[in-house]
Formats: structure tokens, sequence, C-alpha cells
């Protein structure tokens, strides 16, 4: 109810309005008009305008929860080196180097029978294989591993370094059957790496080059591509005959093919990081001559020392 | 003729003869003094040679006597007393050679006619029966040609007096030599070997035999090194009753002995007394003893009356912590006898040749389910709650031997069926106990694990085995006044000898084994 009313001081005039100055539309008037657009706003649906703004919201909201994710997965990695990492993390961390396709574990080690799948590796104190423990780190990343190291009876001292090569014990390493596979490293006085799995469907297999092909391969398939194949072969070839065993000579030569290959490319078998590269770097280290290299090998040495991979090889060998 | 007169001449013939004999017998009786007089006059070594007195300490001699196992070249041309058994002597004309031995050890001694000793002498020395007890004077010589027969093959012993100290009778039950060779042998060359039942028989004169002091002096090693290993782990060694009021593993195999107006049984196990000694706050506990049980096996592996060595602590999370007590245990006796006891596994493999045992450390543990797992891969059908069988057991240890290359590993968390009632069940399955067993070369040597330490639980578990309670109520009551967790398990010293030299029957490594058909010796 109006307190009280003022009488209107003047009558309706006429308001001439002046020609010369520009126009405004009313905005009291201006209710009226844009009044059917509001309407079928009203339907509950929103202005796409806002719409994208929601959506570019959203956008940056997950953006923020993918970061907040791949730091506490460093911070993870930070405090406990052999936690299973996060795919986001490892996607971030090393996304020029994860193998990519996939692998089928059952394809390749036979049915699950209901238990641990055991893969036990024989290898002589005196020559540890530094490419099976890169391989094997790679393997915890993907999948769920028991690691334990054993000492046999026909060898008597081991270096302590030697019995924590696989990284400390973990913490449900009570309950076998949890783990999707078991890494079984036992130090023995064999001539030659070996590896058993199934007693019944496999014979063992010698060999560092050999057993690293096996591991590589629950890792990611080799290239479909058989000349890449071949080549990531013979690079392996190379790296355990003639790099580890060979004599001066032949070392000099392979560091200059090393050095004539990485040349052309990054990576020894071309664009992608693969099991060529983990091998002739493990190899080339326990020559123990990483220092006096040829600029590419350096170049490549560092990359590779990026990757983050071969820190177990590098602390064995201190 | 008649039958009379037959006789008389038979009869004068007899006569005649019997005289004929008569001179005859007469003739070579004073042949023989003759001959002896001579000889005793000739006889210039009579005191240094002959059958003593028994010692009856009758005089206290300070005399050394040096051991057969330090006779080397740096007493050569000493002039030493040695005491030993006769093991073989051989008379060659005007010279006899004896190999005197003393426990692993032996020498060859020689008595030669010479200004030191008569031709009596050495005939006596020749005729000295085998396993006699003699004392030697004698000096040690160097040999130029190594004596390939005798553990002390640079010297030998030229002997200057010897004395008999006891005599053995001289039909032996069984030649040394005998016993000793290895059965393969026996049969190629047509020598022969003992059987197992006349060893045992004579387990006196089967225990000098090289391969029988070894084999006991390793398990001695063995013992020993299980309370050292133990002792040093802070385990107390404590010493539990035989004869108890009720059967503790079941009613079956128990031995029943008349106790004054009632009877009483022979304990099967220490376990109850084990138990009862972690709830009276003694933490870690091991004792070795006799154990007993009744059953009617004849196996190459059961006695009825072994030295059980048996172990019980309590943990404090997880009954792993006593798996990996238990097995640390093992290596380390494992380890000490491959150290220490070479030349000892090296002479039992001399007659029992067998594979070296081999093993891991830390010791393999594989869970139940991979173990069957693996018997499935070979073709053996078997539910998952089975128990396993003696033959599955073998497979098993030959395909674990393969893959891992070892011949002592652990078996974890069997199926809950078929352990005993005071068995701590799996918390996460139900079908599964924290129960484990351990091989050696694919047979068992021990059966532990976590048990119930929870008087209300350990009623229903038995309940549900259906025990009286009553006989097992003092049992129950020791856990009703604040029990710790705790585990165990217990080996048996023969088995475990046996299976560490690869022997093929436990009455090997048992001393005076007993068995349902063997009391004595």
């Amino acid at each position: 109810m109006p307190m009280y009313q003022v009488k209107p001081v003047s009558g309706d005039m006429e308001v001439d309005l002046p020609t010369c100055m520009y126009k405004l539309p009313s905005f009291h008037a201006s209710h009226g008009s844009s009044g059917s657009p509001e309407h079928a706003l009203q339907n509950g649906e929103v202005d796409p305008a806002v719409k994208a703004l929601e959506a570019r919201q959203d956008e940056i909201m997950r953006k923020l929860y993918e970061l907040k994710a791949a730091v506490e997965g460093l911070a993870k990695t930070v405090t406990t080196p052999d936690a299973d990492l996060d795919l986001t993390v490892s996607s971030s961390l090393s996304s020029s180097t994860t193998f990519k396709g996939t692998t089928d574990l059952d394809a390749l080690l036979g049915k699950d029978l209901g238990a641990l799948r055991d893969i036990v590796i024989n290898a002589n104190p005196a020559q540890p294989p530094l490419t099976l423990l890169v391989l094997h780190s790679l393997l915890c990343q993907r999948y769920r591993v028991l690691s334990t190291v054993h000492v046999h009876s026909s060898v008597t001292d081991v270096p302590p370094q030697l019995l924590s090569c696989l990284g400390p014990r973990h913490a449900d390493s009570y309950a076998r059957h949890m783990f999707q596979l078991g890494f079984t490293l036992i130090w023995k006085d064999v001539p030659k790496v070996q590896m058993k799995f199934s007693v019944q469907n496999m014979c063992p297999i010698e060999g560092e080059a050999n057993v690293a092909r096996f591991l590589f391969k629950l890792l990611a398939p080799y290239p479909s591509d058989p000349a890449a194949a071949t080549l990531v072969d013979s690079w392996l070839d190379t790296a355990f005959f003639q790099l580890a065993e060979g004599s001066a000579k032949e070392r000099a030569a392979v560091l200059r093919a090393l050095n004539s290959a990485l040349g052309r490319n990054p990576w020894l078998s071309g664009p992608e990081f693969s099991l060529a590269d983990v091998a002739c770097y493990c190899c080339v280290l326990q020559t123990g001559s990483a220092a006096s290299t040829p600029a590419n090998v350096q170049r490549w040495i560092k990359s590779c020392d990026n990757l983050g991979h071969f820190g177990p090889a590098k602390r064995l060998l201190q | 003729m008649t039958k009379e007169a037959v006789q008389g001449a038979t009869e004068e013939e007899q006569q005649a003869q019997s005289k004929k004999a008569l001179k005859k017998q007469q003739k070579e009786a004073e042949k023989a003094a003759k001959k002896a007089e001579k000889q005793a006059k000739l006889d210039f070594a009579k005191d240094r040679y002959g059958v003593s007195a028994m010692v009856q300490s009758q005089q206290k001699l300070d005399r050394e006597l040096v051991r057969v196992q330090d006779l080397t070249p740096e007493k050569a041309d000493q002039l030493i007393w040695l005491r030993a058994r006769v093991h073989t002597s051989r008379a060659k004309g005007k010279q006899c050679f004896l190999v005197l031995r003393q426990q692993q050890f032996n020498v060859q001694a020689l008595v030669a006619v010479g200004d030191r000793a008569s031709k009596q002498m050495v005939k006596f020395a020749a005729n000295i029966t085998k396993e006699s007890i003699i004392d030697v004077e004698a000096s040690v010589r160097k040999v130029e040609q190594k004596i390939e027969s005798c553990s002390q093959q640079d010297v030998e012993l030229h002997v200057e007096r010897i004395f008999v100290i006891s005599q053995a009778e001289p039909r032996l039950p069984l030649q040394l030599e005998d016993a000793v060779r290895p059965d393969g042998e026996g049969e190629e060359e047509g020598r022969a070997t003992v059987n197992q039942d006349t060893k045992l028989d004579n387990r006196v004169i089967d225990l000098r035999t090289t391969t029988s002091q070894a084999i006991f002096r390793l398990q001695s090693g063995v013992c020993q090194l299980f309370r050292d290993t133990l002792t040093q782990k802070g385990f107390v060694e404590i010493q539990t009753p035989k004869i108890i009021s009720a059967a503790s593993e079941g009613g079956a195999n128990v031995f029943t002995v008349s106790y004054f107006k009632t009877s009483a049984y022979l304990a099967q196990s220490p376990q109850l007394y084990k138990q009862m000694c972690i709830c009276a706050d003694f933490d870690k506990v091991f004792c070795v003893g006799p154990v007993f049980r009744a059953e009617d096996s004849n196996t190459h592996r059961h006695l009825t009356e072994f030295v059980g060595l048996d172990i019980e602590m309590a943990f404090n999370y997880h009954y792993h912590e006593v798996i990996d007590s238990i097995t640390d245990t093992m290596v380390q006796i494992f380890k000490g006898l491959r150290d220490n006891f070479q030349t000892e596994i090296q002479t039992v493999n001399k007659q029992f040749p067998s594979e070296p045992f081999k093993f891991l450390e830390p010791t393999l543990r594989l869970e139940y389910t991979e173990g069957v797992a693996m018997l499935r891969e070979a073709g053996v059908e078997m539910g998952d709650e089975d128990d396993l069988s003696t033959p599955n057991e073998k497979l098993l240890g030959r395909l674990v031997k393969e893959k891992y290359d070892t011949d002592f590993y652990v078996l974890d968390k069997y199926p809950l069926a078929v352990r005993p009632f005071y068995t701590m069940p799996d918390p996460n399955n139900a079908k599964y106990s924290n129960s484990y067993d351990m091989f050696m070369r694919g047979e068992e040597i021990l059966s532990g694990a976590q048990r119930i330490h929870d008087a209300q639980l350990l009623t229903e578990r038995a309940t549900h085995h259906q025990i009286d309670l009553e006989k097992i109520k003092s049992y129950i009551d020791s856990f009703r006044f604040g029990a710790p967790p705790h585990g165990g398990g217990g080996i048996g010293l023969e088995r475990v000898c046996m299976l560490y030299l690869g022997l093929h029957n436990v009455r090997q490594t048992s001393m005076f084994p007993r068995d349902p058909k063997r009391l004595t010796p």
C-alpha cells in the first residue's frame, strides 16, 4: 500500500526530443520487447554461452585432478621405489618409453592354474646379469611381481649388494597367490645364465640374451616388421657376444658401429626405445669404459640414464 | 668162519692197528717235543711278544700311546707305543704284514725275522685273530711307495714288541671288509656283502666299520649344530616328560605302560608340553629326546623309537616368523655339515654313493596350491583339499628339484581338513590352515603349524574332530590364562641324517634301531 501519493506536478506534455544527438533505446521498455527469447530459455535450457563456459570449467577441473594424481604418484615413487606406479604417472614420466602393444600373460605363459607363475633364473654371482635386472624393474611397473633372491648351496659367499639387487621385500610377500608373476633369482655356480619356468612344457633357456628376449616378450611384443625385429636381435647378439665377451679390438669395433647407428637414430633400432638399447647399455656399462666412448654413444648413454630404468644396474656396479 | 671168529679177527686187527697207531703217536709226540725244545732254546725274542695278562689295573704305567692318525713322516725313526685293533694279518715266509686300525684310520705294520724278532714271534703275530686289541712298540719308518690301502699312506711300523690285550674269537659273525663293500661291487666281483639284518644283529661289530663311524659322527654333528644354532637365537632347551597320562597325537599309535595301579602312555611327541612352556612365558624352547610311536609299519623310514628334535616359539604377528626361524636353523645345520663334515660325507659315499645335498638360502617356500598345480601339470589328478600321498610327495620333490635345484623346501598353507585339531585355520580362506610341511629329497621331515592359542576355538575344533574333551581338559586349560600366539614343529634326527646322506633305510642311521620286529640289541 503506497504511503502517500504525490499528484503529478506537470501533466502529460509533449517533449520534443532534439534530433542532433543520438538516440539510445529505452531501458524500461526493453523488458517487454525481449520477452520472447527469455521465454524460450526458461524451458530449462541454458544459454549456449553458459554451456561453453561450463564445459571449459569442467575441462580445467579435470586437468587439475590429473595433475594432482600425477603429483601424488611422483611423491609415492620418491618415498617407495618399488611401489606399483599409477598408470597416469608412468604415462607422463616415460611417455616416450612405454612399450606400446598389449601382451597377454596367459598366451605367453600358459593357462593360469590358480597358483603363482614363478620364473626361476639361475645366475653366477661372478657375472651378474644386468640386463635381466633392468627388465625386472620394468616388469614390476607392469605387473604385480613377487621378487625373491636365494643363494644356492654350491656358492659360499655372495656380496650383500647382490642379495638386495631386486629391491626391498614386498609387504605382501607372505601371500604368494596375490601376485601375477614370480621372479626368483638364484645365485648359483652355473657357467651361463639359465631360466626355468614350466618344467613340463618348456626346456630351460640358457644365455643372458635369450632370457632377456623371453622376459621382454612379457612387456611388449617384438616389432611385427621382420626387418626391425631382426635388427633388435642382431644388436642383442652383438652386445652379448662381442661387447661383453670380446677382445678389446672387437669391443672398439662395436662401439664404432654403435656410434654410427646412433648418429642416424635417437635409439638403436629406430625412433623407439627397445630391448636392443637395454642390452647394449648394460654391456657398455659392464666393460667399464663408458666415459671413453664416442660422442653419439655418450649422448645415447645420457638419454638412457634420463629414463630412470637403469638404476638397479648402475647401483650394482658401484 | 663164524661171526665170533670174524669179530675176533677184526678185534685183533684193531688191536694191532691201535698198537701201531699208539706207537706212531708216541713217535710224533717225541719229535714235536724235541722240536719245541730246540725252538724254545733258540727263541731269543720270547719276552717281546705274547698274550698279556688281563688288564685289571695291576700297575699304572706312564706310557704314552700314540694315535694312528698322528703317524706321519714327521715321526720317522721314533720308537712309539700304540694300541689298535688287528684289521688283517698276512704271513709271507719270514715276514708278517699286519694292518692296524683305530676308528677311521689304519696303518701297515711289519714283523720280520731279524735281530729284534724271531721266527716264533712272526708266527705268533700271524696267528693273532682279527679284531683283537694289541699293544705294539714299533719304530715309525718312511716308505718310498705310498701304501694305497691304508689311511696313513706315507709311513709303516716296524714292530719290536707285540702283546695281545684282548683276544677276539676266531670266527667273527661278519667280516668288516664285507660290511663296508658297496652292494654293486659285491655282485660284480662275486664277493660277499652283509645283509642288513645280520649287521643289525651284530651291531657292535658293524658299528666299527668306517662307514658307520662316519654316519654317527655326522649325526652327532647334526645334534650339536641344532643346539648351537638355536641357543644362539635365544632358545631355551627343555626336557619334557615321556610318561604321560593321555595320548597326544591320536589313540592308535601309543605304547601303554603299567604305572603302579593304573596304566600310562609313552609320549608320542613333546607337543603338549612344549606349548605349555610357551604359555609359561619361556617364549622360545626346543627339546631333544626320544619319541615313541607304536606304528606297525615296516617301512624304510619308520622306527618305533627315534630321537625327536622339537621347536616351539611365540611369534609377534604372523606365523611365517616361525617358519623363517625353523628354516634358518635347518640351513645353518646344512651349512655346518657341508663345511665341516666333508670327510665323513665322502666316507659314506664310498659305500653308498649319492648326489650331494643341495639347498637354497633363504629356504624356498611354496604354497600348497602351487604344489598341486605342479602335480596337475605333471598329470596327477587330485582335489584341492586332498592330502599328498607318499608317491605324490616324492614326485613333487623331483619336480621342485628340477625347477629350483633344491633338495629342501617348505610347503605352506595345507588344507584344514587333513591337519590335527589344534591347527589354526586360515583367516582368509576356511578351506586352508596356517600349517606347513618341510621336505628333504622329496620325503617329509617336519610337520608344523600355528597352534590355536584360544581355549574356546580349541574346544570347537576338538568337538569338530570328535575328540573326547575330558581327555584333553588339562591341555585346553593351559590356554585359559593368557597364551601368546605360537607355532613350531619337530624333526626326526635319524630321518634327517638318512636323507641328508642320501641313504635308503633309517635303520642305518639309528645306532640300535627299534621297529615292530626288533627289540635287541
